[in-house]
């Protein structure tokens, strides 16, 4: 039987580190203000759940906080013009759902897609972070749990109505997640994470908010497996 | 509820299955996707005991395949065990067995230490090895098989290959104290181990492979036969009989011979048809009726309501546990594959 290789020492002040830290911390703070900006807007339009989506959109903004802290600690200057073109087409697609009222689409790209996104990505940096930032993402991570669970039980409740829409945003957004992992594959492997891992862990998060949601395992599989016509 | 951790044989058999199943997108996808592939759940199962109780259990399909461990893609099959245990106990299943290569990667790679997978806190006494059910359902099959060959035990030198594993042991320890076999080789390549289970045994002869099967009636395999191996089986006795209780069960081909029995070890069958698919898709002659051992024990856990993690480490399995689910398994139905 094969052993298990031990992992490799970090170093954290290297040039090579601190270059793709810049690329990925820029990512995530500019997540979490995106997701702070699509929460304010979701707000609008679910009046019966503005409270708690603002408090969401706080809580967004103190984790883009805690990344920042988190960059300046390493002395990174995050790459926000990466960060913003990098979301750019996930942004949009956010925007155009918006605009013609399709709030469940909105709801399946920031609930579902980024907040998996952030949770696949934190779970598996926790483990080959820097003290300083594994203990943010660490409270960051539990957090986002709970928005994800908004997103379900907002879905749940409206299931049957929501179901082709659901799977005509899934269609049209899953393929953009895949590509952006496969963008930043290089950078999040010289920070010791691996492109399978992440893509596992968005697949087993994602899948289990599709089966809360109430798609059947068989659909799940289905729809799981339309992110993979990017590749 | 019941749980049974499974994965199948090899990439070419997994692309197989999910085209069977009606997944083509799955199909077409090559060992890199299934490093990255999520546990599912793939089949619900209804297991009735002769004495009528019914259970309900979940088989969950972890995605490991053997080429992640030849290709060194050990992380991967790590993170499938694990992630397999996070998705049962997340669905609420009570005692899961861990099938086929998930116990020994569990046990080989130390996973105890992992027991935060996402936002699972991994309870261990959840989970199952059900090596001791299968180390009773092998002895059981010596036992029984000799005397339909026609083969005295107390004239009979039986071999166990993989003596010093957690089945190979448990083996050992009850062909020492529950049967009179005339002499007990043991196969293994740790020499301390084998001289501390010898110690343990007070009997028993090391020896390599090719000693020890020539002067064999019955071989008892736990551990896959090493690469490269040749047996020419004319060198063999006759009649010999070989308990194959590897995975997958490989031995067949390797023995063809009229006098060289080779019985799938480890198999349990069952007095009733179960309600499920699986044991179809991971080639069972009688699917409805035939399974592995390990998978009975946490059917037989669930049937007792002994929510406990039954087999667990190396090395622990006693005859007394071997007796308790021994007696648990003809009560409900099971018995050990016959030739």
């Amino acid at each position: 039987m094969p052993q298990l290789e031990a992992s490799p020492v970090i170093n954290f002040q290297s040039e090579k580190y601190k270059d793709s830290y810049s690329r990925i911390n820029a990512i995530v703070i500019e997540g979490e203000l995106e997701a702070n900006g699509n929460y304010k807007q979701l707000a609008e339009r679910l009046p019966d759940h503005k409270d708690e989506l603002l408090k969401l959109a706080k809580m967004e903004n103190r984790h883009m906080k805690g990344f920042q802290a988190c960059g300046r600690n390493l002395e990174v200057t995050p790459d926000m013009e990466f960060a913003r073109e990098f979301f750019a087409q996930l942004h949009q697609n956010f925007q155009d759902a918006w605009a013609e009222g399709r709030i469940v689409t909105c709801l399946l790209i920031q609930s579902l897609i980024i907040e998996t996104f952030a949770i696949s990505a934190y779970n598996i940096y926790i483990p080959v972070a820097d003290d300083f930032a594994r203990k943010i993402t660490e409270g960051v991570v539990k957090d986002e749990y709970m928005h994800l669970n908004f997103g379900e039980e907002w879905l749940k409740a409206n299931f049957e109505a929501s179901k082709a829409e659901l799977e005509d945003a899934n269609r049209q957004n899953l393929p953009l997640v895949w590509k952006m992992l496969n963008q930043v594959a290089k950078d999040a492997e010289v920070l010791g994470m691996e492109k399978e891992a992440l893509v596992e862990d968005f697949m087993i998060t994602y899948g289990e908010a599709l089966a809360n949601i109430g798609f059947s395992n068989r659909e799940v599989m289905r729809l799981s497996a339309q992110g993979l016509s990017a590749v | 509820m019941f749980g049974l951790i499974g994965h199948l044989t090899s990439l070419e058999h997994a692309q197989a299955v999910a085209q069977e199943l009606g997944f083509p997108e799955y199909a077409d996808q090559g060992l890199d996707f299934w490093c990255s592939a999520p546990p599912q759940i793939v089949d619900t199962i209804k297991v009735t005991s002769v004495t009528g109780q019914q259970i309900e259990g979940r088989y969950v399909e972890s995605c490991f395949l053997p080429e992640m461990l030849a290709a060194r893609r050990i992380k991967a099959a790590t993170r499938k065990i694990v992630n397999a245990m996070a998705h049962a106990q997340k669905n609420g299943v009570d005692i899961t067995a861990l099938g086929g290569f998930s116990s020994i990667i569990f046990e080989n790679f130390k996973l105890q230490q992992i027991k935060q997978v996402r936002n699972v806190t991994l309870e261990f006494q959840r989970f199952t090895t059900g090596n001791t059910h299968t180390a009773y359902i092998i002895c059981r099959q010596v036992e029984q098989a000799s005397e339909q060959l026609g083969i005295n035990l107390s004239d009979a030198v039986v071999t166990v290959c993989g003596a010093t594993g957690d089945i190979g042991s448990a083996v050992c320890r009850w062909l020492n104290a529950r049967t009179d076999i005339k002499e007990l080789c043991l196969v293994a390549r740790n020499q301390e181990r084998i001289q501390m289970l010898k110690e343990e045994l007070g009997r028993g002869k090391a020896m390599s492979l090719e000693e020890a099967l020539p002067q064999s009636d019955i071989v008892v395999w736990v551990a896959s036969m090493p690469k490269g191996t040749e047996v020419n089986v004319e060198t063999l006795k006759h009649p010999c009989l070989m308990i194959d209780g590897g995975y997958p069960k490989n031995l067949t081909s390797r023995f063809n011979h009229p006098d060289i029995f080779v019985l799938n070890g480890g198999i349990v069958e069952h007095s009733l048809d179960i309600d499920w698919r699986i044991m179809g898709i991971v080639n069972m002659d009688v699917p409805a009726r035939q399974l592995f051992a390990c998978f009975a024990e946490s059917m037989l856990l669930e049937f007792e309501k002994w929510y406990t993690n039954f087999s667990w480490g190396r090395n622990q399995i006693t005859l007394e546990k071997m007796d308790q689910i021994g007696k648990a398994s003809i009560k409900h139905g099971f018995r050990p594959l016959l030739i």
